[in-house]
């Protein structure tokens, strides 16, 4: 037994520690629920008033479509920190959710379904009412998306449940390989178009906002103009904070307990009567659920549904988001998915502009991404393991000496030394009783 | 500490936030007075068509430095995007969004010139549309952004109801059944197989290639897809070989793995004597294929007319490509450079015209009777005239490039009906 599984070894949480658990996630959602306003704020109403000056610099730095992007990395790598960091189940597929997720927006939400002539139409915008094809509010297509997504989550999920490791790894390759195979190349599948090939399916219907632009005083619409942007940050934001309340608050329970026992050792977890089967397929099933609204928020953002932009490299980049954040904290991965997206999609290009502005060159920054990522990588790992904004337990095990050398010496002493190491794990009572 | 710095941060960004909003500038109002405008060009700057793309925006910015940087009363500058990503090495549907967006929140960009890719257009299209402003391809060759072709299209990329599209080459549909007459009419071959490269650009040609064959007496023995990530396609051509066709047409772009495949057909099918190959344009303007020994032989189309060509016939855009050899040494790569500059070219006409507004470029273009250049104007040669309507161009040239000795000269003009 480690120290970290067995209870006995700590002291009773203090009343102070507690209380202090709880003022760290309440500043950090404060803070981060303060900058999401106030960035709505700014792009919604203070910077169409900038002198271009000003606004320039800012939109070239910081537009908010890339903002929007980030988000959903945000989202997307919290759902894969539910399998990997969470459940420590390392997944290389992560890319299928996003993509089934984005599929489930296209067709509920685009003509493309063109065979029914007078169209389905449930709380769809006005300005699609007269389309053929299934037009569903797009609240009702995040939902439906989760829904498909768990779905799949849990049928990928079974054959799995036997694995572990690299074989687990190589199966979730393969997923992630063949769902966006099978979008690429659904386009004739029996004589039927499927998934209308790499043509894709375009353009997707912008949001409804229906009562909430009564209560609120959204626009009716919010679609494809650019001042529906902020709109879009808006809600993508909501998505993104529904998303890490899911993460905290399922963390801390039963479920999100038992994951962590998984994570840390299966056998003893299994031991003391963790149901794996359940947990593990759960883990599958929330990841997938983010994936899912992810993905339908994706289709909403780009506009369409296209089978080349789910590549093995986005599972890829998303599982360096968690890794390099920190893996099992949400407000690490956060920091991870948003810096790293950003950087992906602004911030190599615009350094690369300006430092050729500067010194008179030619030198493509954006080319080297993977040099740059590849090379982070390799120091975080050689310099701080545990991420960016480390989950404490994470640290701890990483920290703590090696442990046949003390087995070796034949002592106990892993116990003492642990909780000595640094503060108590924070936001994770007692794993160990999580056995019913 | 730490988690108090957080806080502190948060409230520094709103802080910030809230004072810019009370210092509001003047800056975004605007005089009558000779204004300066941006054109935006919009075209993929990294992976396989970053040869292309520079020399477009090179041809361009020589083309407007010869005219003074004006149209009418109007200074123009000219500012690149790249809605490519190195990461996939090729155009990419969220870069493009972000594009369209960047083109519509940047005031002063009247006019977008792109996109180089139709997949990528058709997601730019209706961002702008809402805008609205004009944009107007040298490349788009997909049928479906002006015309009816797939279920919904065209309309669904216009949701505000009117078009803000144009574009200056002649669409897939035209070049396909090109290449079909001139396989029937010139090289009297009587059995084809098709094969496309599953891209919405690929089977739009292959497609409209055997509908043309068939019509012509060509007996269209298959049309297969090719994967674009297959180490090989030797069991691909071993099936063809069995079907003993006189003639392969590659409906798809080189990009997509293009060069082993060239080579593998030459492998199983033999060289280009025995069973004719003929492309798209979407195996034009690629170094690497030109350097390929298997490839000699191969005919390509081209939707418009060749640099070449344009070269030898001298007038404007003989002058230009002679201006670009002289100031870099080389000619411009591929034929769609000088696209870019017609279509720039059909820009500045619509500028001068227009009141200096996003709206006003569009009533000329997509309004009145459209614009026209003068053949003696015109790089491309001859008149060519923007029809209002659809925003397609009446020129409808496609030429015929033979692959000998490690470049594609010029063979022929194909009419097209």
């Amino acid at each position: 037994m480690t120290a970290l599984t067995s209870p006995v070894a700590k002291p009773p949480r203090s009343a102070r520690t507690r209380q202090r658990r709880l003022s760290s996630q309440a500043v950090w959602s404060l803070s981060l629920v303060t900058l999401v306003i106030a960035a709505f704020i700014f792009y919604n109403q203070i910077l169409p008033n900038l002198a271009d000056s000003v606004a320039g610099p800012v939109s070239r730095w910081a537009p908010i479509t890339a903002i929007n992007e980030c988000l959903i990395y945000v989202i997307m790598a919290l759902g894969l920190n539910v399998v990997v960091g969470y459940a420590g189940l390392l997944d290389l597929g992560y890319v299928a959710f996003w993509a089934i997720g984005s599929y489930v927006g296209a067709y509920l939400m685009s003509d493309f379904i063109f065979q029914l002539k007078d169209g389905i139409h449930i709380g769809s915008s006005t300005t699609v009412r007269t389309l053929p094809g299934i037009h569903l509010s797009f609240w009702a297509v995040l939902a439906i998306g989760a829904a498909v997504c768990a779905l799949f989550g849990i049928l990928i999920g079974f054959p799995t449940l036997r694995l572990r490791g690299d074989y687990l790894a190589i199966v979730t390759l393969g997923f992630g390989e063949i769902i966006p195979q099978f979008f690429t190349n659904g386009d004739r599948i029996g004589g039927l178009n499927l998934t209308n090939g790499t043509r894709g399916i375009t353009p997707v219907d912008p949001i409804n906002t229906g009562y909430l632009s009564n209560i609120l005083g959204l626009p009716r619409t919010v679609g494809l103009s650019p001042a529906s942007l902020p709109y879009k940050f808006l809600f993508f934001s909501v998505l993104a904070a529904i998303c890490v309340f899911v993460s905290l608050r399922i963390r801390g329970g039963r479920l999100g307990r038992s994951w962590l026992a998984i994570r840390e050792d299966e056998l003893a977890a299994n031991m003391m009567g963790v149901p794996l089967v359940k947990a593990k397929l759960s883990a599958y099933a929330v990841g997938a659920i983010f994936g899912g609204l992810g993905g339908v928020a994706y289709a909403e953002h780009v506009g369409g549904a296209l089978a080349d932009s789910f590549k093995y490299s986005n599972s890829i980049f998303v599982l360096i988001m968690v890794v390099l954040g920190g893996m099992g904290n949400v407000w690490g991965v956060i920091t991870g998915a948003f810096v790293l997206a950003w950087i992906n999609n602004t911030g190599l290009q615009e350094f690369g502009n300006t430092f050729n502005g500067w010194f008179g060159t030619h030198v493509e920054i954006p080319s080297y991404n993977f040099l740059i990522f590849g090379t982070l990588l390799v120091l975080m790992m050689l310099f701080r393991r545990e991420g960016l904004l480390p989950e404490r337990r994470t640290q701890q095990i990483l920290r703590e000496p090696a442990r046949t050398e003390m087995e070796s010496v034949g002592s106990d002493v892993e116990a003492g030394q642990a909780s000595e190491g640094d503060e108590e794990p924070e936001q994770s009572p007692e794993p160990a009783r999580a056995a019913p | 500490m730490r988690v108090r710095s957080f806080l502190v941060v948060g409230l520094a960004v709103s802080i910030a936030a809230t004072s810019a909003a009370a210092c509001k500038s003047s800056g975004s109002k605007k005089t009558g007075a000779s204004k300066n405008l941006v054109i935006a060009t919009d075209l993929p700057l990294q992976g396989s068509n970053k040869d292309t793309s520079d020399a477009t925006n090179k041809l361009i910015q020589l083309y407007l430095d010869q005219v003074g940087g004006k149209a009418g009363d109007y200074k123009i500058t000219l500012k690149p995007y790249d809605d490519s990503t190195a990461a996939t090495g090729s155009w990419d549907p969220a870069t493009c969004t972000k594009n369209a967006n960047a083109h519509v929140a940047n005031k002063n960009e009247i006019a977008v010139m792109g996109t180089y890719n139709s997949g990528c257009a058709k997601l730019e299209v209706p961002i702008l549309n809402a805008a609205p402003m004009l944009m107007i391809s040298d490349a788009n060759t997909n049928p479906g952004l002006t015309k009816k072709w797939n279920p919904g299209e065209p309309d669904k990329y216009y949701p505000s109801g009117k078009r803000n599209y144009a574009r200056v080459v002649t669409t897939d549909d035209f070049q396909g059944s090109a290449a079909a007459d001139f396989a029937s009419q010139d090289l009297k071959l009587k059995n084809c197989y098709v094969v496309n490269d599953n891209s919405t650009y690929g089977q739009g040609v292959a497609t409209a290639f055997v509908t043309q064959a068939q019509k012509d007496g060509i007996t269209v023995l298959g049309n297969d897809a090719w994967d674009s990530k297959a180490p090989n396609y030797t069991a691909l051509f071993t099936k063809i070989k069995a079907k003993n066709p006189d003639c392969l047409y590659i409906g798809g772009t080189y990009d997509l793995n293009g060069g082993q495949l060239v080579k593998d057909k030459f492998n199983v099918l033999g060289d280009n004597s025995k069973v004719k190959m003929l492309g798209p344009d979407g195996f034009t303007g690629y170094p690497d294929l030109d350097k390929q020994p298997e490839s000699q032989g191969m005919y390509v189309t081209f939707a418009g007319l060749a640099s070449e060509q344009l070269q030898k016939q001298g007038g404007a855009g003989g002058k230009l490509l002679d201006a670009y050899k002289a100031k870099y040494g080389a000619a411009p790569v591929g034929n769609y450079p000088l696209y870019g500059v017609a279509a720039v070219q059909v820009l500045l006409a619509a500028i001068a015209k227009s009141d200096g507004t996003r709206q006003g470029v569009i009533s000329q273009v997509l309004g009145g009777s459209g614009v026209s250049l003068a053949a003696d104007q015109c790089v491309l040669g001859k008149e060519i005239h923007v029809d209002a309507m659809s925003g397609d161009v009446n020129a409808k040239d496609i030429s015929v490039l033979l692959e000998k000795n490690h470049q594609q000269g010029f063979l022929k003009a194909q009419s097209v009906q």
